[in-house]
């Protein structure tokens, strides 16, 4: 009978697991989901796309405390500069640098230096990204599992990583490699050349920040900006994908459908409408929507929308312009931010090569917009835009600077190294009472930290300084 | 299916008879004839079974000896005489001392004979809760166990908890091993996927009909659970389902309707609008910040508040049928079953159903063989509706707005600017479509007296179908959608759970003193388990909704296996029926653990000592007896947690390329089994005829080689490190007391109460590791509740933020309360960043009590359960505060002087004003009080969870046999229940018993926003025929 067989079977079955082995019948642990190793350009893909992600996640935050965005709603806590967990943000650098970490030992092994080389220059990204805003992070102590609670690095000793990272990296981009990129490098699909540009410019990215700090040298930015991007074909960015749309193309696309989000802040307004400069530029409408009367009215940071509707009264992110559109780039570094460290760098050591720079960084950002020449000839021949080498003051580069980082970032960046002495800028309406009618200078650090790893943390508040941003 | 042909020949072959000798009728005391009393003839191996009205008759000489027994009457002997005609009336057995207990392997046992407590709940008792869940069946009933509910939605899980937390895994399933028939089934709770918000699912033993069940014994133990390994380490659930009895065929017929509605409020403020700074503005996001309502309706007409928190959720309707059909004959008995239920929720939208069918058979092929087997097969699912969500909304929705009127005629949401509840529990839907197939077969064999081989095999196949839905732009203008895209996820899973189990039982009768029972067996268990996910991003034609209609597609595959085997013997001895020593010892090998560390023995030990069977006590000592236990178990992790991987995410192929990412959770290499090891000591004791029992249980057990996935800093290039982490010991009494307080014919009074302390403490955690997240909840402005796990301390605190206090002493991590405010320059309360504890989220003290009265035909039924010592984080009065509905925050436009002393230790004199913008005093208040201040201290929402709950009250009413002669029942009982009709709680809220993670984890302690308690009434009508 059937059950006298089953029966009889299974006794058998375990009978034979009893006086055999059960080994094989008990080997079934391998994860049938994740494989135990990955190959060089799986990581390379994952770690081009994420980087360039980071560069969005980070501006999400930073873009309302430069005030290129402002909430709709009064009090909102992204306006008033309120302590908030960023643990999304915190945990995805962390998790691009992990890869980055094990694509650079595992590409050193295999002798693949340009694997080696970019994921370098990435992870001193990542890494610059993270000290920026966050001041002192665990990276000694970091990926290679001797502890769970790694301690905090200074923020000095970090910038000495990026710098050793972007050496290296460029270093390894120039040597031999037994293996090339090619299509798994989202940022420059494989070419080997703007990978070094890459590198250089963001040398003179993180030494910029320097200016204030003993041992800059401007030179040294100068020498690094000339190997650096040479036009905007050399943009460090990812160009979006229909299957993962770019967010800002989100933010514009939810709140097209009232789902409120990516309304423009009255200063940047104001800054581009002829309002607290005397000059209209042209690349706010390809930038910005309008309301229904075809105007561009801002939104106060912290006041909220007041008795604006929901739709057409305020000017928002649209659907489908540069920075909006479905596959729109999200931008890591940019010719024309290099012309403005330019600019700033050659500031005291060669005036007319600032001025110079600081023209063909506003040139370049429009040109990345397709502004028609015209348009660009009139911007340029305002008085405002340029008044001359003599009268061009460090103002003006952190002025067209802020304009041509829209929505980057870098932006907060230059913020806090400007100490938000942009004209017209003010404190946002409802200010975080804990900063003492002061702006933020850093981010808290994360929930998630604070109880993982709350004994390294060191004691700060919002008003605590980046060791860059001296006072 | 050969067995069921089999069962059914047997049962319609009739019956054998012997002779003509002695013949008769046997009833109960009230005249009814039993059908099915074995008679057996003393010292022989004859015997014979009543028939449908009672009468036998078996061949045998005078002087013989005539045994009479039957389930649940006392054995009657009576010598044969000359007299060929014996009638005879058994009486109901009321010693519940000789209660029958089902343990491992559905074995019978005397409960006298255990050396380990051991508790059962009766079919009565499970039904008269009005329970669909089986687990929230047992809510009270039982010391020790504690039943948790998750929150009001149909079909939503309940956790059970046995004696504390034994795993400090936060996601791990303390809840114990649910056994049907000798047989464990899947109980997981698979809550809603990453993508999506809380649904509020179900745990799969609701999948039970309760009307199909016989009784449920809880086994608390290690000592109780050694048998079943490593998947019982928190104990067993041991359910008997009905079987059919031999006899006439019996049917029976429950129907039930049943109404239910929220519970429990927090107090709400109605006099302020929509708007902020006090000012109206009716599209504002804030709700409830803006002027007083009176004052704007002086020029808005219609402007009034909506009470839109009464009005918000619907009445629940439930209704419930089941029919059974019983019986059998000497050698075979049969069960069939077949069950409907349907449950709409509060939430508008909210359903969920069950069908289940259930066949059963046993058969006794002859002296030596018997086999038995059963099949249950169950539908269920419903929509189950953001509810995490919903009342996040409903905290959005502005107060002066009907938020019933949520639809414009178009289909499009009808709102000012924030999304409307319930129209997004209408169209944000998540339907799951379960089908079960539960089935076992036992055979058994005794080729000679003192052996029995037996086998089980066990099988619980399901299928789980969900598909979640929500709707993207219809494209009309000046809509607002619920999402831009819309999306929808099918996810498909299949869990197939296969368990064999084959023993050798070996009894033998030394002499007559020493009775010897030894089992030896050989367990194999495995489960496949497959989840494929389907999730379409952007419908490309609005309102229609399949994958094969959206233009971003992503799939995700997650599959596991875990095998099992163990090996087990277990030694029972009985001296003189008054010693009974119990030995077992088992060896588990699993699937999950490290090749090296994956087998793992342990032993266990008890003895019962049943002084009142060996020294002579006074008559009114009627039992007692004295037990203790010494055991361990052993328990394994997840199936591939070990080691490090690489995942590709959802998101690629992009460009045809697929990315990978180190995955963030990394199990130890290394890693070793954990075990538990667990002394308990106890009295059964039982006075007056057993009018008083009492039983008393000590028991302390500690699991050393905790299995943690440690949330560890992302900068260690990891999120998550599965580890042997920690030792945690619990211990605690439990006591149950039951006594007839009220015995006669017509009136009796039944009370049970008992009442469970259980006291747990952190012993251990692994070296670098100082504390453990266990879950932590958002909160505004740093406020967010941690509950973690450090050295010394005890399992469930709930950390946050607090006040600074003057003269605390700083090395404390407690908060002391009594201590004054320390005041800030500004005139508010300092707040203090560093996390303290707030609270513990254990109760320390739970219980229930029972009262049963009986008068003639009515009977009245009253459960009452509490918790108490207990804390936990109200979320919803976070929300609450930043958005101005408490009516607390009416206090929005007074001045106050915040008790406390300055910096100095002066008291305070300052006077400041609590609401936002520029006050009457000149100054800015910002945002005001309530949200700069009052919502960023965790403190304030740690709140006293304990509460006492009428849990169940029901009043039947059984027909007389006069009425019941007359219609052609059998039996006919109505009732009446009432579930969660009183709470008494300090907890200002919804019912402080709902909670957000589900049955599945630990994470207890966080209200959240989950789906509100509710109560609930019932009409039940109950037939035989």
């Amino acid at each position: 009978m059937k059950f006298k067989y089953i029966s009889t079977k299974l006794f058998t079955l375990g009978l034979a697991c009893m006086v055999l082995s059960c080994d094989s019948y008990l080997d079934v642990n391998a994860n049938p989901n994740n494989p135990e190793d990955a190959p060089l350009s799986g990581l390379m893909i994952n770690s081009t796309y994420e980087s360039a992600y980071n560069v969005y996640r980070v501006g999400d935050i930073t873009s309302n405390y430069v005030q290129y965005i402002a909430s709709p709603n009064p009090a909102s806590s992204s306006d008033t500069m309120e302590p908030i967990s960023n643990d999304v943000t915190w945990f995805r650098l962390y998790n691009v640098m992990t890869d980055l970490s094990v694509l650079i030992d595992k590409a050193e092994e295999e002798g693949a230096a340009h694997y080696q080389g970019a994921a370098q220059i990435l992870m001193a990204l990542n890494l610059a990204t993270g000290v920026d805003i966050f001041g002192a992070i665990p990276f000694s102590e970091s990926f290679n599992f001797e502890t769970v609670t790694p301690k905090y690095d200074s923020d000095v000793e970090l910038y000495a990583s990026v710098m050793t990272y972007l050496n290296d990296g460029l270093n390894n981009l120039q040597g031999e490699t037994t293996a090339s990129i090619g299509a798994d490098d989202f940022i420059y699909e494989g070419d080997v050349a703007k990978w070094i540009s890459f590198g250089n410019m963001l040398k003179a990215r993180y030494m910029i920040h320097l200016k204030e700090v003993q041992g800059y040298s401007a030179n040294e930015v100068l020498t690094a900006v000339e190997n650096g991007l040479q036009s905007n074909e050399d943009n460090a960015k990812v160009d979006f994908f229909e299957q993962s749309v770019n967010p800002w193309f989100n933010v514009a696309r939810n709140n097209a459908d009232l789902l409120l989000g990516g309304w423009i802040s009255e200063q940047f307004i104001q800054a581009l409408d002829g309002t607290s400069y005397n000059a209209i530029d042209p690349r706010l409408k390809l930038m910005v929507g309008t309301t229904d009367t075809e105007e561009f009215i801002g939104t106060e940071n912290g006041a909220g929308r007041g008795n604006a509707p929901e739709q057409g009264a305020r000017s928002t992110l649209i659907e489908g312009q540069y920075y909006t559109s479905e596959t729109a780039p999200l931008l890591i570094a940019t010719y024309s931010e290099q012309k403005f460290i330019e600019a700033e760098a050659a500031f005291t050591v060669d005036k007319a090569r600032s001025y110079q720079a600081y023209l063909d960084g506003i040139v370049a950002h429009m040109e990345m917009l397709s502004v028609p020449q015209e348009e660009i000839d009139t911007y340029l021949t305002n008085p405002g835009v340029s008044m001359g080498e003599a009268a061009f003051s460090i103002d003006a580069i952190f002025k067209e600077k802020w304009i041509a980082m829209f929505l980057h970032p870098e932006s907060w960046n230059d913020a806090r190294r400007y100490d938000y002495q942009y004209k017209n800028m003010t404190l946002p309406v409802n200010l975080n009472t804990e900063l003492n009618g002061q702006y933020i200078r850093r981010l808290p650090y994360t929930d998630n930290e604070i109880s993982r790893n709350g004994q390294n943390i060191p004691s700060v508040t919002l008003l605590d300084r980046i060791f860059w941003d001296v006072e | 299916m050969k067995y069921i042909t089999l069962l059914l020949f047997v049962l319609f072959s009739g019956y054998t008879s012997f002779g003509q000798t002695i013949t008769g009728i046997v009833t109960d005391t009230n005249e009814a004839p039993l059908p099915g009393v074995t008679i057996i003839v003393g010292g022989t191996t004859k015997g014979a079974t009543t028939d449908f009205d009672g009468n036998y008759s078996i061949m045998a000489n005078t002087g013989d000896i005539l045994q009479f027994s039957y389930i649940g009457m006392q054995t009657r002997e009576i010598t044969v005489g000359s007299n060929n005609s014996i009638d005879v009336t058994l009486q109901e057995d009321s010693e519940q001392l000789d209660e029958v207990i089902v343990t491992a392997f559905g074995i019978s046992q005397e409960k006298k004979s255990l050396g380990y407590a051991a508790q059962n709940i009766d079919a009565e008792a499970i039904t008269k809760t009005k329970q669909t869940n089986l687990v929230s069946a047992l809510q009270g009933q039982v010391a020790g166990v504690q039943i948790t509910n998750s929150g009001g939605a149909p079909g939503q899980s309940a956790r059970i908890v046995i004696r504390g937390i034994n795993s400090l895994d936060p996601s791990a399933d303390n809840q114990p091993l649910f056994v049907v028939d000798g047989v464990p089934i899947d109980n997981s709770t698979i809550e809603s996927g990453n993508n999506e918000t809380a649904r509020g699912l179900t745990n799969r033993a609701a999948d039970i009909n309760p009307a199909d069940v016989e009784s449920m014994s809880v086994l608390k133990g290690a000592a109780a659970t050694a048998l079943y390994g490593v998947r019982a380490a928190n104990g067993a659930v041991i359910i008997t389902t009905k079987r059919g009895k031999s006899g006439r065929v019996s049917i029976n017929l429950n129907t039930s309707v049943g109404f239910e509605e929220l519970n429990s409020l927090p107090a709400l403020q109605d006099q302020y609008g929509q708007g902020f700074s006090g000012e109206y503005d009716p599209s504002s996001f804030w709700p409830s910040w803006g002027a007083p309502i009176s004052e704007v309706a002086l020029t808005v007409p219609d402007h009034k508040y909506q009470d839109n928190w009464n009005r918000a959720f619907n009445t629940g309707v439930q209704t419930d049928h089941s029919l059974s059909v019983s019986g059998g004959g000497e050698n075979a008995t049969f069960y069939g079953s077949f069950g409907r239920f349907d449950q709409k929720g509060i939430i508008p939208f909210s359903d969920w159903a069950r069908t289940s069918a259930k066949f059963s058979g046993t058969v006794k092929v002859s002296e030596k063989f018997d086999f038995s087997g059963s099949i249950n097969y169950t539908n269920s699912g419903g929509n189950r509706v953001p509810h995490d969500r919903f009342m996040e909304r409903m905290m959005y929705w502005s107060e002066t707005t009907d938020v019933r009127d949520y639809i414009n005629p178009d289909g499009t949401m009808k709102t000012y600017g924030n999304t409307n509840p319930i129209y997004d529990a209408r169209f944000s839907t998540f339907e799951d479509d379960v089908n079960r197939m539960i089935g076992n077969l036992n055979f058994n064999y005794s080729p000679t007296d003192w052996l029995t081989l037996s086998y089980r095999l066990g099988t619980d196949y399901y299928s789980d179908s969900r598909t979640a839905i929500t709707p993207g732009p219809k494209g009309i203008d000046g809509e607002v959608p619920l999402s831009s895209t819309g999306s929808i996820e099918e996810t498909r899973i299949n869990s197939k759970d296969i368990t064999s189990n084959f023993y050798i039982t070996l009894k033998k009768q030394w002499n007559d003193d020493l009775n010897t029972t030894l089992r030896m067996g050989n367990d194999v268990f495995q489960r496949k388990f497959d989840r494929v996910i389907g999730r379409g991003v952007d419908f490309v034609i609005p309102d229609f909704y399949n994958l094969n209609a959206t233009s971003q597609v992503f799939t995700n595959q997650d599959k596991t296996i875990r095998r099992l085997v163990g090996f087990y013997g277990d030694l029972m001895v009985n001296f003189k029926e008054y010693l009974f020593l119990n030995v077992t010892a088992r060896n588990d090998i699993s699937s999950t653990l490290p090749k090296d560390n994956n087998s793992f023995f342990y032993p266990s030990v008890n003895l019962g000592y049943v002084f009142s069977e060996h020294a002579d006590l006074p008559s009114w000592f009627t039992f007692g007896k004295l037990r203790g236990s010494w055991a361990q178990v052993g328990k394994d992790t997840n199936p591939h947690v070990l080691g490090i991987t690489y995942e590709a995410e959802d998101v690629f192929p992009l460009n045809g390329q697929v990315g990978f990412t180190r995955n963030s959770s990394f199990g130890d290499p290394e890693l070793k089994p954990e075990l538990t090891t667990s002394i308990e000591f106890g009295t059964q004791l039982s006075f007056f005829e057993s009018r008083l029992d009492l039983d008393v249980t000590y028991y302390k057990s500690n699991a050393v080689d905790q299995i943690i996935p440690v949330p560890i800093s992302d900068g260690t290039g990891f999120s998550e490190y599965i580890t042997n982490a920690g030792e945690i010991q619990n211990s605690g009494i439990e006591i149950v007391l039951g006594g007839d307080i009220i015995k006669n014919d017509d009136f009796q009074w039944t009370a049970t109460a008992n009442v469970s302390m259980n006291n747990n403490e952190i012993k251990s955690i692994r070296e670098g590791i100082d504390e453990i997240v266990v879950g932590s909840q958002f909160g505004y402005v740093g406020s967010s509740v941690t509950m973690k796990l450090v050295p010394g301390e005890a399992f469930g605190n709930l950390y946050g933020t607090s006040y600074q206090r003057a003269g605390a002493d700083e090395n404390s991590i407690f908060l002391d309360q009594d201590l004054p405010l320390v005041i800030g320059d500004d005139g508010f309360p300092v707040k203090n960043d560093d996390q303290l504890i707030l609270g513990n989220a254990v109760p320390k003290w739970f219980g229930g009590l029972r009262n049963e009265f009986t008068y003639k035909n009515f009977e009245l039924n009253v459960l009452v359960d509490f918790r108490a010592g207990l804390q936990q984080y109200n979320q919803f009065d976070n929300f609450l505060s930043a958005f101005g509905k408490p009516e607390y925050s009416l206090a929005r436009n007074d001045f106050r002087v915040f008790e406390g002393v300055l910096e100095d230790g002066t008291p305070n004199t300052q006077q400041v004003w609590l609401g936002q913008g520029v006050g009457p005093d000149g100054r800015d208040y910002g945002a005001g009080y309530w949200r700069n201040a009052y919502r960023g201290v965790s403190e304030n929402f740690v709140q006293d969870a304990s509460y006492i709950k009428l849990r169940n009250i029901s009043l039947a009413y059984n027909l007389g046999d006069k009425i019941l002669d007359r219609i052609p029942f059998k039996s006919l009982r109505i009732s009446l229940a009432a579930n969660n009709i009183l709470l008494y709680t300090p907890w200002d809220g919804f019912d402080p018993e709902s909670f957000s993670a589900g049955a599945g984890g630990n994470a207890v302690g966080f209200t959240g926003l989950g789906f509100p308690g509710t109560q609930s009434y019932f009409l039940t009508f109950n037939f035989g025929l």
